[in-house]
């Protein structure tokens, strides 16, 4: 495992297909999250974002494909990968019996970089009820549990899948303080999942975006933003419509609005000069209602 | 320079290292940032806005290549000694350029003419 050389990717997934009895999650996934990079997996409900995940770190047997952990194959991971790994699922499950102190207490013995004291006070910063089993928790406060745990095993590779619908803005800004430097400093490999984009745009270096079972985009966070906008077209000028858009749509009134994407100049196409053309730059969470709407 | 001082727009189309590269240059062309003044490492300013702190340092170092900053013998950037009184009039208008293409670009979206733009604009100047 050479983390050094600059081409190493913690995160990798190669072709990924899967299928639910009829439904296809997975059509043909491939992904590369180099280290120390927070990637924001943006996609609506059922787009597949955990089924990616899910196959990613090899818990489930993806149809087709191959993905890859810090070096290992995914469906066979070592000890030593395991314990530099965190996820935190959606619907936590485990020791319902355990308080959460137990539960942080049990686990801390199996990680050898576990922070004990981050842990506890994580649990009061985060009000986890301290005698209670986690099985008599909240939901919210059962994910909570589990992104401290995620967190005090100081990992290499972190995985959240929507872990913002647990917290409240405080604990969120909390959460979203602790990817960035982990990232930014001790290079920790992030992969975020949400459909809530707004969160990503303060912590993520990339962001792929997850339609129907296919990466549309990825690319630069900064890039996303300073390379796609919206034009408006008024009724006398879509015939000049550049052709290729990411999306287009006509307007009830005659008018166009398309997603154009500057060329390798840096420029944009040159419909966007046309009298009464509208050019508008697009934040994150516009270009994602353009593309997958 | 404390980092709060620094207003982040997350949401905002204008990505995070060029609102901060944007700020630092107005508020050192402004004299708001004095030569030699500290700037808070990267690490304060990434923790205080729980943005990334590769964002915080592409835009101390662009900062840096305009001239506007000069990077410490120990650590961390101070404002350069030559910041804001030795600027050009070319630098100055540089700063103004996204504004004016923006006003350009409204101008054109509303079909004006050039004239009572740029009468009513030297009128805002004080002409």
């Amino acid at each position: 495992m050479s983390e050094a050389s600059s081409g190493y990717l913690p995160l990798l997934a190669r072709g990924l297909w899967h299928s639910y009895a009829q439904h296809a999650a997975l059509r043909g996934v491939d992904l590369q999250v180099p280290q120390g990079r927070v990637l924001g997996l943006i996609g609506r409900n059922g787009a597949g974002k955990s089924t990616l995940i899910r196959a990613l770190l090899g818990l489930l047997v993806p149809n087709k494909g191959y993905a890859e952990v810090l070096g290992e194959p995914a469906l066979q991971l070592t000890d030593r990968v395991k314990e530099r790994l965190a996820y935190v699922p959606q619907q936590p499950e485990a020791f319902p019996w355990l308080t959460a102190e137990q539960m942080l207490t049990l686990l801390g013995r199996f990680f050898p970089h576990w922070d004990a004291p981050f842990a506890r006070e994580m649990l009061t910063r985060w009000q986890i009820p301290a005698t209670r089993p986690l099985a008599k928790c909240s939901p919210g406060e059962r994910q909570r549990v589990e992104l401290i745990r995620g967190l005090a095993s100081r990992p290499q590779v972190l995985v959240l899948d929507e872990p913002a619908a647990a917290l409240d803005p405080v604990a969120r800004r909390d959460l979203l303080r602790e990817v960035a430097l982990r990232a930014g400093e001790a290079g920790c490999t992030v992969l975020f999942s949400t459909h809530i984009v707004s969160d990503l745009e303060r912590v993520a270096s990339q962001i792929a975006l997850l339609h129907e079972g296919r990466v549309l985009l990825h690319c630069d966070l900064d890039d996303t933003k300073e390379r796609y906008a919206r034009l408006w077209l008024p009724p006398r000028h879509t015939s000049a419509a550049p052709v290729a858009a990411l999306s287009r749509r006509a307007q009830a009134d005659g008018s166009m609005t398309l997603v154009i994407e500057r060329d390798s100049h840096g420029e944009w196409p040159l419909a966007a000069q046309l009298p009464g053309a509208r050019l508008d730059t697009l934040a994150l969470e516009d270009l994602f209602v353009e593309i997958a709407a | 320079m404390d980092a709060t001082l620094l207003t982040i727009r997350p949401s905002a189309p204008e990505p995070i290292y060029r609102q901060i590269l944007e700020q630092l240059r107005r508020l050192i062309a402004a004299g708001q940032l004095a030569p030699g003044e500290r700037l808070p490492s990267v690490r304060e300013v990434a923790a205080a806005h729980a943005i990334n702190p590769m964002t915080v340092s592409r835009a101390y170092g662009l900062a840096e290549s305009e001239g506007l900053l000069e990077r410490l013998r120990g650590r961390g950037m101070a404002v350069a000694a030559q910041g804001a009184r030795t600027r050009s009039q070319s630098e100055r208008l540089a700063l103004l350029e996204p504004s004016l293409q923006a006003l350009a670009r409204q101008a054109q979206e509303l079909e004006m003419a050039a004239e009572p733009v740029l009468r009513r604009l030297a009128k805002l100047l004080g002409e």
